[in-house]
């Protein structure tokens, strides 16, 4: 019989198993919490300000949004604690699970499709509530990716074609064919790709091998470009965006055109009329562009500093991170979220193509949200265990960075906060 | 910075540092794109979203009523109602079932009809109901059901139905006056529509409050009180319908005017029709008002006009004899009296008219040219064109306010014409003419008033929206068409003519003796479209008067191949006549003599 208290008792003992192998534990990095607490409220307010208008376009009550993306929060937050308590050895022990699940989800979202008649089989269906697979790939991938990357550096073979190399190659490959060509999300594949690449980056593989690898990403993505009419037509309308405004570059240059007419002010809350059925998902993939005509340059910039501001505090956290696997399940996730923010920003406001991807914690939506918050709340629990070192004190951090097998910092022998004795990197 | 990232950038620390200034650099890249885009193209985008966004639409005003004369007050004979029209959105209905029960529970009908329409899930626009109530309307949007709304129209009332149908017109669906005083008043009754710009949804649905909305409000048309007379209208159309059918007539047009100011007082006609449901009208001409736009050549009704020309001109005097041949040679064609007639032998003007001598008629004409003359010359067909047309503004539209009024023909006085002399006698007695009932009564109007042509109106006043009264003051056309001795001289021998029908046997032209009653008949040849006249085919047409001391009311008659036997004018004009003339003296409409 599953006891809530046997549950409890299990995770008090794994967390000091795992506490005894880190340094002191300080308190977590709040700056983490409350950039992420002002961005679902920013996405909360923006759903609500919508609703009428997405009540309007579909026929369900306004309440109906807002109750949903409550609910998402709520989930969210349960999702952070678990992260942030369950310990992250545990979590790295169970990276084969959470592969298979990752796998079965995959599986029932292309075998039994939610909508049989879209050709994107991304979702699962859970009793009421549906997700989408991919996220769930993606957190499994940077759990296990994460160890396996630690496991090569301690064993110093981070950069052997055999052991390192091969099976990046193989894993990329089964996740171009499986999410970029079956389920033809080829932005989720992109962000796997970046985390990829530039975990492999940190984690020290030559220059050389990661430039070979990147031409095989550009020639898949090429093939994958070509293969589908679609991408092309998005490429082409990114290319000359005012060419296809009443066609294909139809989002485009309304979201371009809900971004400007926002000014420098804004339209206001309840300003703005762009929701009301001009821009196409307009509380999913385009509402930094809503967000921008409400609250005009002043907001957006707020809004980039949010955001830059979180990145910041996951930046310094890699740094600071006790041992590889946490340092690279901290960077894994800071790839995924700015990746995703920077697409989807990127788009909105036409650097970028448009590629389908969600803001992370402002776009409506309980998949995104939640499995955001089930990622910041690992890299919370690594906030506690870090060794700080102010950005630019060299001496200092010429001496944390990059070990693994160093214990003089640990519990015991030295102070969190002075422990680093040399320097093998 | 760039310095120590190379320095470190072998150790994972440094790559992560790399990869955050990258980052850094990306997010002060968007800053500076969207400092751009929405600062220093904001106006460029702002304009696009406008151009996307604002949009105008009309606020209806609403239409003048139309009122008229009723004893001593004006009373409402067009009125506006406000309808809905009720229509779905049926992707958004989640439960086609309950709601269609609902709309039948509301307006009526049957749920199942309801319910295939509100299954149609490939549109996203379906009516279900035009004109429902706004009671029914209120309960539809209490529904608050996202696919279902109501789109309120305003509506033309009739309270008297058909009454003066063809006088009114109709509105059309688009709010457009057709045919009648709706269409050729249409700018004065349908007033100024307001305007609406707004920030609207994708469907130009406007959103509430916004800085760019503007509205500037709609300007309500003008009420019209017409001149028509509510009572002797309803009496005349009631005469028409019974006539029309013991005359078999194939449609007949009456007009009762006041010859001292152009005041229509009733013009009707038959068949006519309902204008609140004028979709259910199948024959087109069903909607002319006849009395306006049907010139025909009227027939010996003419007489009147050409003997007022004669006197006018001097060719006749009233009491004058000359010796009737029964028939003229003219151009090598036989005009000639119906055999009743007598023969050849002495007559006077006032026979020409009691008997309807074509041969006088044609008579009058020379008399026209040259005293004394029995051949019909220039000068004659010239003053004769020049009275038809120059006086009794025959030939053109008179001016009254309704649609497609018709201009009438009258022959040009083409001297070179070899057939000219058979044309213009012909015009003498009313054939190789065509006039409308309006025309011929207006003119006759003219010369029984002492010789002012009035413009015929059927407007008495026009309230505009702030309540000013603008009254209509009777407009001359034409000052000096007869000279006003030729009114005095002309009304006893119309009066004459009337007696002579009642000595001869037509006992319904027996009026009250307080009363002058005169008139003359018609009996008008058809033309075939194809050249010559039909044998037996006639328009029987009318042209009188009744009063007291002076007439007080003209009334024309057109009855349209009447299926009768004896002449159209006597049997098929003159007793419609003869019915108005009883309803105006015993309905009290009539002022007797002092």
């Amino acid at each position: 019989m599953f006891k809530l208290k046997n549950v409890m008792v299990m995770l008090k003992t794994a967390t000091k198993e795992y506490e005894a192998d880190l340094p002191r534990k300080h308190k977590p990095d709040y700056w983490l919490m409350i950039d992420w607490i002002i961005l679902l409220l920013i996405g909360l307010v923006l759903i609500y300000s919508i609703s009428p208008a997405l009540a309007d376009t579909t026929g369900l009550s306004g309440s109906y949004y807002v109750g949903r993306q409550i609910l998402a929060i709520a989930l969210a937050a349960i999702a952070f604690i678990i992260t942030a308590k369950v310990p992250l050895s545990l979590w790295r022990d169970w990276r084969k699970w959470l592969i298979i699940a990752a796998m079965l989800a995959t599986l029932v979202a292309i075998v039994l499709p939610v909508n049989p008649n879209y050709p994107a089989h991304r979702w699962v269906r859970l009793s009421g509530f549906s997700f989408e697979s991919v996220e769930l790939v993606i957190f499994a991938f940077l759990i296990w990716f994460a160890s396996f990357l630690a496991g090569r550096m301690l064993e110093g073979s981070i950069s052997s074609f055999k052991k390192t190399v091969k099976p990046v190659i193989a894993v990329l490959l089964i996740i171009v064919g499986v999410v970029a060509v079956i389920q033809s999300d080829l932005g989720s594949t992109g962000v796997i790709v970046a985390m990829m690449g530039v975990m492999l980056f940190v984690a020290g593989l030559s220059t050389k091998k990661i430039l070979t690898m990147g031409g095989l990403v550009v020639v898949l993505t090429i093939g994958a470009v070509i293969a589908f009419p679609y991408r092309m037509a998005r490429l082409e309308t990114f290319l000359h965006p005012t060419a296809n405004c009443q066609s294909t570059g139809y989002q485009a240059c309304q979201a371009l055109i809900a971004v400007g007419s926002g000014g420098i002010a804004g339209a206001g809350l309840g300003g703005g009329a762009q929701a009301y059925g001009y821009l196409p998902e307009s509380d999913n993939d385009s509402i930094f562009a809503i967000y921008a005509e409400k609250f005009g340059f002043i907001g957006s910039v707020i809004l980039l500093a949010i955001f830059g501001n979180l990145f910041y505090r996951m930046g310094r956290i890699a740094g600071g991170a006790p041992d590889n696997f946490s340092r690279l399940v901290v960077l894994g996730v800071l790839v995924w979220m700015s990746v995703e923010t920077l697409i989807n920003i990127g788009a909105m406001i036409g650097l970028l193509p448009l590629k389908g991807i969600t803001l992370p914690f402002i776009s409506y939506g309980g998949t995104s949200v939640v499995f955001f918050a089930a990622a910041l709340g690992l890299v919370y629990q690594i906030s506690s265990y870090t060794s700080y070192v102010p950005i630019g004190d060299k001496d200092r951090l010429n001496r944390r960075a990059g070990f693994n097998d160093n214990n003089s910092h640990r519990r015991g022998i030295g102070g969190a906060y002075h422990s680093g004795l040399s320097d093998r990197s | 910075m760039l310095s120590f990232v190379g320095k470190k950038l072998s150790s994972p620390v440094g790559r992560i540092y790399l990869w955050s200034v990258l980052l850094t650099f990306t997010i002060v890249i968007f800053g500076l794109r969207l400092f751009y885009v929405q600062v220093i193209d904001y106006s460029h985008y702002k304009q696009a979203a406008l151009n996307d966004q604002l949009k105008q639409y009309e606020i209806p005003a609403t239409r003048g009523i139309i009122e008229a004369e009723d004893g001593s007050s004006d009373v409402p004979i067009v009125l506006n109602q406000r309808l809905y029209s009720l229509f779905a959105d049926p992707p958004l209905i989640k439960n086609p079932n309950k709601v269609a029960t609902q709309i039948a529970n509301i307006i009526g009908g049957q749920a199942t009809s309801y319910l295939t329409e509100l299954k149609m899930k490939s549109t996203q626009y379906v009516v279900l109901a035009n004109k429902i109530s706004q009671a029914q309307s209120d309960k539809i949007v209490a529904m608050q059901d996202p696919g279902l709304g109501t789109q309120g129209q305003d509506y033309r009332v009739y309270p008297d139905g058909s009454l003066a149908a063809q006088v009114l017109g109709f509105v059309n669906n688009n709010g457009v006056g057709e045919y009648g005083v709706e269409q050729a008043l249409n700018p004065i009754l349908a007033g100024k529509p307001g305007m609406l710009k707004a920030i609207t949804d994708i469907n130009g649905v406007p959103l509430a409050a916004s800085k760019e909305n503007t509205q500037i409000a709609p300007t309500p048309g003008s009420n019209i009180v017409l001149t028509l007379n509510v009572g002797i209208q309803a009496q005349v159309e009631k005469i028409l319908a019974k006539d029309y059918k013991s005359t078999k007539s194939q449609g007949l047009s009456a007009i009762v005017m006041d010859p001292y100011n152009g005041h229509i007082k009733a013009m009707a006609n038959y068949p006519t029709y309902n204008p609140a449901d004028y979709q259910a009208v199948s024959k087109q001409t069903t909607f002319q008002n006849a009395a306006i736009d049907n010139p025909i050549e009227p027939g010996s009704v003419m007489k009147t006009l050409t003997t007022s020309a004669a006197l006018n001109s001097g060719a006749i005097t009233a009491n004058e004899s000359f010796y009737d041949p029964a028939h003229w040679v003219i151009d090598g064609f036989n005009i000639h009296d119906i055999k009743q007639d007598g023969g050849p032998r002495e007559q006077n003007i006032q026979s020409i008219l009691a008997l309807s001598l074509n041969t006088g008629a044609v008579w009058m004409l020379m008399q026209m040219g040259d005293k004394g003359q029995t051949v019909i010359t220039g000068k004659g067909i010239n003053t004769w064109h020049d009275y038809m047309v120059k006086h009794f503004l025959l030939g053109q539209p008179t001016g009254i306010e309704q649609g497609y009024e018709a201009s009438g023909y009258v022959p040009p006085p083409n001297l070179n014409d070899p057939s000219i002399n058979l044309r213009y006698a012909n015009t003498a007695f009313g054939q190789g003419v065509s006039v409308t009932a309006l025309q011929l009564v207006s003119a006759l109007s003219s010369v029984i008033n002492g010789g002012t042509y009035y413009q015929p109106t059927l407007i008495d006043k026009i309230i505009t929206p702030n309540g000013k009264v603008e009254i209509n003051k009777p407009k001359i056309k034409e000052r000096n068409v007869v000279s006003p001795k030729i009114g005095p001289e002309l009304i006893p021998l119309m009066e004459g003519v009337v007696k002579a029908y009642l000595h001869g046997g037509f006992s319904f032209m027996n009026f009250p003796s307080n009363y002058i009653v005169g008139g003359k008949t018609g009996t008008a040849q058809v033309a075939k479209p194809t050249g010559g006249y039909y044998a037996n085919i006639y328009n029987g047409t009318y042209i009188g008067f009744v009063g007291g001391d002076r007439p007080q009311y003209m009334v024309v008659v057109y009855n349209i191949k009447p299926n009768i036997t004896g002449y159209a004018g006597s049997f098929g004009g003159q007793p419609v006549f003869a019915d108005i003339v009883h309803m105006l003296i015993n309905e009290g409409y009539v002022t007797p003599k002092t």
